[in-house]
């Protein structure tokens, strides 16, 4: 069989690469499942969980997927007696140095090392060895727990840290067995470059790296949870992220319980986060928030009111103004966090409903 | 030239290793963010354990000779001690390391006249004496028939360089090539297909990196030549760089070669007080305490001031070596054997050899009466070694015919070529010819623990099969040695699958030979483990 030059062949079938494309790319993008966990499409590949490996004919080892780029003519074969021994001692080892009950570790992100374990149906009788990773359980900062037993070194965080967030406040740290993932001097978080966007949480394949909240709120873990994809309302970039809602809490009437942003590269902001869309969600459920529209009763104090007369006082009021003083009297301020459609309305109202150019938010300088 | 290395370990070094705010200290002067430094600092032993002054050497080789006990002495005198890995003084044990300074053949008597101080334990007091040499063989100069010749008078005539310097890249590298020179630094792959791929890069930065972090359980050879042969080194690396066209060489030599790094550094001056090494750059730099770092990949990352945690490869180090240069790298031995075969000829050099080219410097220790480094024909059999090394102790029971990841042998295979083809036939190597001798007194499950001990403490921890499969395997058999084997424990019956897992998907030869000593000891002396 003659093949182009930009082709291989992926378990037989004769596909077509496109120039510097990876085998797990060019996989994944025929439909083929090759299983990773230290892969993030965010970062660079750098083959260290060894989940990946597949057979390429030429090759003496077996081949990480996620580094090894397509080459014409190449042989690919992702499923076969030896690939499977392979993800299955693999992963039996893994959990010679895992928690294996997931109830008792699964308390946030499902834990995706477990779902390779049961999928490839690894053995689990190899026995146990005891965790010795140090963690830092006094790290004061409000939003971010490393739970250093369920950490596998990926470094996916750290990765993702210096490559994506630019900030490297973390690190792998000591070697061979003792290898964790610190802070220089085991500092807490608050105490570093840190900017609490909580990659590291997102990128983790373990849920090592946790959200505290709801940790120690003692919420269910987010398998159990409903994602409500929205927008966040924090500024006008208009990053998607994902309300976890627990439907029954909150005396059945649903519960925010945590934030987290969709998968790489299937919204705005590629699965990231910053410190506020992703951690300064309690005003959601927040008693002082305003819920409903209230306007000042004869004594001067607030009372609920319908949207329709809130409006028409509201109309009415800037009316008033308007035509007692004039329009200059009148001044418009929006937010940075109303999106860049919002605030077009804003300047629009202001403009050409109330010729007056007196219109400001706080983004705008 | 960009980076000429990163100063992120030395700086720590000279803060003392890595104590508080070092890391905001040496990040403030390098640039390089806090946590990374720290995450250095944290790899390397000699740096994050600074305040251990003293060190006893736990390599299989010492422990024969009761390291054990020597270290037993040094916690109950209350000494700052710690167990290390090899110290490459496999021929005159106990080895102890003060500072960054090996004192060889320590015994618990002077362990004990220290009172506790660990400062009265000196160099003087060892009967390796000055400058920390072993037995050499053969002990007097011989000029006809060794590439090496480690009893000969240093020669800082540079006569094999100028004839080089005359000569094109092309000659030189067709001179080792019929030489058919193999890496000496464990690996045996042919030295001109490194030299030729480096030299037709596009690239015209270059570099050269001298490999001499040596630390293979058994292996000392390395030791000897740089104490006492610098020149063919120096020599032989202004050579290479004449013919890959590099300007720049650097020596990485591991941070417990105190003296052997003065030794090559006079030599560097000996050669350039007579003018030669006119237009090369040395650049020295000293190890940290990690054994992985004499994985050329690691130790490049070492270079550049990282972590020494291997690369992936390809692509290699000739394509993409130091800050992503290409780079021929090479073991001290493979480099020395270089002037010679320029002065000699390609095929002087290949007929030295008996089953391959060249002499080779096999190291021996354990259960032999004059344990050393010897210069022999390249195929010899382990009898013939001995017998250079003045016979065996006792009755012959195993031997490691190349350092811990070579596995062990039984007497039955004494009479396989110790080369690199013969050896791989067996499901062993010769790796880097650091043979240890075992006789009938050695328990090999005790045997494999030392072994397996030591891939533990110097497994990277980059990849799952490496870093959890080689503390598996060691707790298995602490467990069979200790009884202490439960039903949730390591088991050494699962250790076929985590060695075929360790050997087919980790990322470097550490972890791919590391269950070498377990499974050959379980193939050949199953007595042992009932």
């Amino acid at each position: 069989m003659k093949l182009a030059r930009n082709q291989l062949t992926l378990n037989g079938k004769t596909v077509s690469f496109t120039d510097g494309e990876t085998i797990l790319t060019l996989a994944n993008r025929m439909g083929v499942h090759i299983p990773t966990l230290c892969h993030d499409p965010r970062l660079d590949p750098v083959g260290a969980c060894r989940m990946c490996l597949v057979e390429v004919t030429g090759f003496n080892r077996l081949v990480p997927a996620c580094t090894q780029k397509a080459t014409p003519g190449m042989e690919v074969i992702t499923e076969n007696a030896r690939i499977t021994r392979h993800r299955q001692t693999l992963l039996a080892l893994y959990m010679t140095d895992h928690p294996q009950d997931r109830n008792a570790v699964e308390k946030g992100a499902p834990n995706q090392l477990l779902d390779l374990a049961e999928q490839y149906q690894a053995p689990l009788n190899w026995g146990r060895m005891l965790p010795i990773r140090s963690a830092r359980d006094d790290d004061r900062n409000p939003y971010i727990l490393f739970n250093a037993d369920l950490c596998i070194s990926c470094a996916r965080c750290v990765r993702y840290c210096a490559e994506v967030e630019r900030v490297s406040a973390i690190t792998l740290a000591n070697r061979g067995a003792s290898t964790t993932v610190a802070t220089a001097d085991n500092a807490s978080l608050l105490d570093t470059s840190c900017e609490m966007c909580g990659g590291c949480i997102d990128v983790c394949p373990t849920g090592a790296m946790t959200e505290k909240m709801p940790l120690t709120r003692n919420h269910k873990p987010e398998r159990e949870l409903r994602k409500v994809r929205t927008t966040c309302n924090y500024c006008g970039v208009g990053c998607q992220i994902d309300l976890n809602v627990d439907d029954i809490a909150n005396d059945g009437r649903g519960m925010v319980v945590k934030i987290t942003s969709p998968p790489p590269g299937t919204t705005v902001n590629d699965g990231n986060l910053c410190v506020k869309g992703r951690f300064a969600y309690d005003f959601i459920h927040h008693p002082d928030r305003l819920t409903q529209p209230l306007v000042c009763n004869e004594n001067g104090e607030l009372q609920p009111t319908t949207w329709d007369d809130a409006l028409e006082k509201a109309v009415n009021g800037l009316q008033a103004v308007a035509k007692r003083y004039g329009a200059d009297a009148l001044g418009f301020v929006s937010s940075s966090r109303c999106t860049v459609e919002e605030n077009y309305l804003m300047q629009k109202l202001a403009r050409a409903v109330f010729h007056t150019n007196n219109v400001h938010q706080c983004a705008a300088t | 030239m960009n980076h000429i290395k990163s100063d992120v370990p030395e700086l720590i070094q000279q803060q003392g290793g890595l104590k508080p705010d070092v890391s905001k200290q040496v990040s403030r002067h390098t640039g390089v963010a806090e946590a990374d430094v720290y995450g250095v600092g944290s790899f390397f032993h000699l740096l994050s354990r600074s305040d251990k002054k003293l060190r006893v050497c736990t390599g299989l080789s010492c422990q024969m000779a009761g390291a054990d006990k020597v270290l037993q002495a040094a916690l109950d005198a209350g000494l700052p001690v710690e167990p290390c890995s090899c110290l490459a003084a496999c021929d005159q044990p106990t080895a102890v390391l003060r500072d960054r300074e090996v004192i060889p053949g320590v015994q618990v008597e002077e362990i004990k006249q220290t009172g506790g101080d660990w400062t009265k334990l000196k160099q003087e007091m060892s009967p390796g004496g000055k400058g920390w040499l072993g037995h050499i063989g053969p002990s007097v100069e011989n000029d006809g028939d060794l590439a090496i010749n480690l009893a000969g008078a240093p020669d800082w005539s540079g006569t094999a360089l100028r004839m080089a310097l005359t000569r094109s890249a092309n000659h030189i590298i067709a001179i080792i090539k019929s030489s058919e020179l193999q890496g000496r630094g464990g690996a045996g792959f042919p030295a001109h297909i490194k030299w030729q791929a480096v030299q037709s890069q596009s690239e015209p930065e270059r570099y050269v990196v001298l490999n001499a972090d040596e630390g293979e359980p058994g292996t000392f050879k390395d030791r000897e030549l740089l104490m006492r042969r610098p020149d063919r080194i120096v020599e032989g690396l202004a050579i290479a760089a004449h013919a890959v066209g590099a300007k720049d060489v650097f020596l990485y030599l591991r941070g417990e070669f105190a003296y052997p790094k003065k030794s090559i550094e006079l030599a560097i001056q000996q050669f350039r007080q007579r003018g030669l090494l006119a237009d090369l750059r040395f650049h020295s730099h000293s190890g940290q305490g990690a054994y992985i770092c004499g994985e050329e990949t690691a130790l490049l990352e070492a270079l550049e001031g990282k972590r020494g945690m291997p690369r992936l490869k390809p692509p290699f180090p000739v394509e993409v070596g130091l800050w992503g240069k290409p780079t021929l790298i090479h073991n001290v031995e493979t480099i020395a054997c270089v002037p010679e075969i320029i002065k000699r000829g390609g095929d002087w050099f290949k007929n030295l050899g008996r089953t391959a080219a060249g002499t080779k410097l096999y190291c021996i220790s354990g259960h032999v009466q004059k344990p050393g480094t010897y210069e022999l024909p390249l195929g010899i059999t382990l009898d013939e070694l001995v017998e250079s090394a003045g016979g065996y102790i006792g009755k012959l029971k195993a031997f490691c015919p190349g350092g811990a990841s070579s596995g062990f042998l039984p007497a039955d295979k004494r009479n396989i070529a110790l080369d690199f083809q013969a050896l791989a036939a067996v499901g062993s190597m010769l790796g880097s010819a650091g043979v240890i001798v075992l006789n009938d007194t050695v328990d090999m499950k005790w045997a494999v623990g030392q072994q397996l001990r030591f891939f533990e403490d110097e497994s990277c921890g980059q990849c799952a099969p490496c870093r959890i499969g080689t503390r598996y395997l060691r707790e298995a058999v602490n467990a069979e040695l200790n009884g202490s084997a439960t039903m949730h424990s390591p088991n050494l019956k699962f250790a076929e699958d985590v060695a075929w897992q360790m050997n087919e998907a980790s990322i470097c030869g550490l972890g791919q030979t590391a269950s070498l000593a377990l499974t050959s000891a379980m193939t050949y002396f199953p007595e042992d483990f009932q």
